[in-house]
């Protein structure tokens, strides 16, 4: 799994490579943390390079879900692969998370 | 000339020989040890200033002659000493050297002696200055480099006749400063090799403890899960039961993903089913499917007719809990014998499957809801699905359909529905066996990464 971060729009959008697996989540959610220390609390997660997620990743989605419930805190996915989807789908997640087809339609409305 | 250039180089050689082996004997002893920590011991200060005073000596007497004058390494005893042993350890050693060399005479002898001191002296000072520990390699050769340049200094400064003070100088110069400021390099790097092998240690020490530590969590999550797992299932009539848990052996991975099969005693006629599984691993997760697994029991036994209320309200009790994003995905099904039917709630848990025996074809049993934990309010419902004589339920947790082969390949619910239907008239327990052979086939030789848990109803 690989992470690049850039910021676009005043938000942050951590592009994702990969599997996020049990091995590899950690990774993910130090990336994350990081980001909200240093107080970008607008974050993006560009998944269109993820081909599978773990239950230990859908666990850093929810946690990062509920760091970021501030007023004017901002927290989305986008580009999700059908697989992707289909797991998120499964656990119920997709109610809970933005989730935008693509990068420009995520920051739209930010 | 040349000559005598070249049996020069041969008894600097023979000297840095000598330095080699000191540093070596030194750096490999256990007072070293102490020195590195910045604390020597008293007795370890004595030792040192021994030592380093016999080399300052050594140095004295090693001395070559190049062009009338004595190049020496007297200096670099009570530098290096200094340099690691503070300026008590430094102006000892210092003081040996100086003694011996004012023994001996000769125009030079007060400069030589007094630089001698304050080779040592500076060196600890040095010492201090970089808080009690050896100042690396660049620091240590500089400081060489300047200090035989101010024992040239201070023999111009002292020597009478000038002109005799400026051809001694003007002819040992350079190759004290080259012959001590190579000595004091070959000294710093065996230090320094030293210091990297000692950090490289400790951290391979701390690896070893953390490793140890995670293996020791494990083992505990590993028992906790484990006490939990029933020893036998209980059945009920017109249904046939068969359940089993392969836990991961290896590390990492979701070791502890699973909340094992659970089976509540409900109400004459009824029995409530229970397979789920934990997002996370180690101890965290462990006692996570502990607390959910007794809340989830807590409240199915209370709301015995209504399952989504069930659900509903352990989970808003889990979420409360649930701080780093832990959940737990979670179908909870409830059999009645009368009406042979399943009655159940599915909080983000893999669809379980039911194989119908008049047509074969397969029914997934979707999520109603979402995994438990994630969301304090969340709704629950509940659905029913009619079984009939010879139907199969196969309840399953995702360590089956996300087993992984060397390629990492999936073993998926294309193949999990094939053996389903390969298998569906045998015995509940066969129907596990073969399942978990497939996986086992499937997989090879890659490890389980993730906990297994099947269970499986056959409708009588």
């Amino acid at each position: 799994m690989e992470i690049t971060t850039a910021t676009r729009d005043g938000a942050t959008i951590l592009s994702v490579a990969g599997r996020i697996d049990t091995v590899t989540a950690p990774a993910l959610e130090q990336a994350i943390n990081k980001e909200i220390e240093r107080g970008n609390r607008k974050i993006l997660l560009n998944f269109s390079a993820v081909s599978y997620i773990s239950s230990g990743g859908l666990r850093v989605l929810l946690a990062t879900a509920k760091k970021l419930k501030n007023p004017g805190d901002k927290y989305a996915l986008c580009s999700l692969a059908a697989e992707v989807n289909k797991i998120l789908k499964l656990a119920g997640f997709t109610t809970i998370f933005f989730i935008y087809p693509s990068e420009g339609e995520a920051l739209a409305g930010w | 000339m040349a000559a005598t250039i070249f049996s020069s180089l041969l008894v600097l050689l023979q000297l840095i020989c000598v330095i080699v082996v000191v540093a070596y004997l030194l750096t490999r002893s256990k007072l070293f040890i102490d020195v590195l920590d910045g604390h020597p011991a008293i007795k370890t200060q004595i030792i040192l200033i021994l030592v380093f005073g016999i080399l300052s000596i050594y140095g004295t007497v090693s001395g070559v002659e190049m062009l009338g004058a004595i190049v020496n390494v007297r200096d670099l005893g009570p530098m290096v000493a200094g340099l690691i042993g503070g300026p008590v350890v430094g102006l000892g050693a210092g003081l040996i050297g100086a003694a011996y060399r004012g023994s001996l005479g000769g125009v030079t002898v007060v400069p030589c002696s007094l630089a001698t001191i304050l080779a040592g002296l500076f060196g600890g000072i040095i010492w201090l200055w970089f808080k009690r520990k050896f100042c690396g390699i660049t620091v240590a050769v500089l400081f060489a480099i300047l200090m035989e340049g101010l024992h040239m200094l201070l023999t111009l400064l002292i020597v009478r006749p000038f002109d005799q003070a400026l051809t001694i100088t003007s002819a040992v110069a350079l190759p004290m400063i080259l012959a001590n400021a190579a000595g004091m390099f070959i000294f710093a790097f065996i230090i320094e090799n030293l210091q990297n092998e000692r950090r490289m240690q400790a951290e391979r020490d701390t690896l070893l403890r953390e490793m140890e530590r995670k293996n020791t969590e494990l083992a505990i999550a590993a028992e906790i899960q484990q006490s939990f797992l029933p020893d036998t299932i209980s059945q009920i009539e017109g249904f046939e039961i068969a359940a089993k848990s392969v836990m991961a052996k290896e590390v990492g991975g979701d070791f502890f993903d699973v909340i094992p099969f659970e089976v509540i005693p409900l109400k004459k006629g009824t029995l409530g089913i229970m397979i789920a599984d934990v997002s996370g691993k180690g101890i965290p997760a462990a006692l996570f499917m502990a607390l959910s697994r007794i809340v989830v029991r807590v409240n199915a036994t209370w709301y015995m007719d209504r399952p989504a209320m069930a659900i509903r309200n352990a989970n808003t009790i889990i979420a409360a809990d649930s701080r780093a994003g832990m959940f737990v995905t979670l179908f909870y099904g409830i059999l009645e014998v009368d009406s042979h039917t399943l009655t159940y709630v599915n909080a983000g848990h893999n669809p379980p499957i039911i194989c119908h025996a008049e047509d074969e074809l397969l029914t997934e049993l979707t999520a109603t809801g979402i995994a438990i934990g994630a969301l304090s309010d969340a709704e629950y419902t509940k659905e029913t699905a009619a079984l009939n004589a010879g139907d199969i339920v196969v309840l399953y947790t995702d360590g089956i359909t996300e087993a992984e082969n060397a390629q990492q390949d999936m073993f998926g619910e294309e193949r999990l529905h094939e053996v389903i239907r390969a298998f569906r008239k045998l015995p509940a327990q066969e129907i596990i066996a073969a399942i978990l052979k497939s996986v086992q086939s499937f997989c090879g030789n890659y490890p389980q990464s993730d906990d297994i848990t099947l269970m499986v109803i056959r409708v009588k």
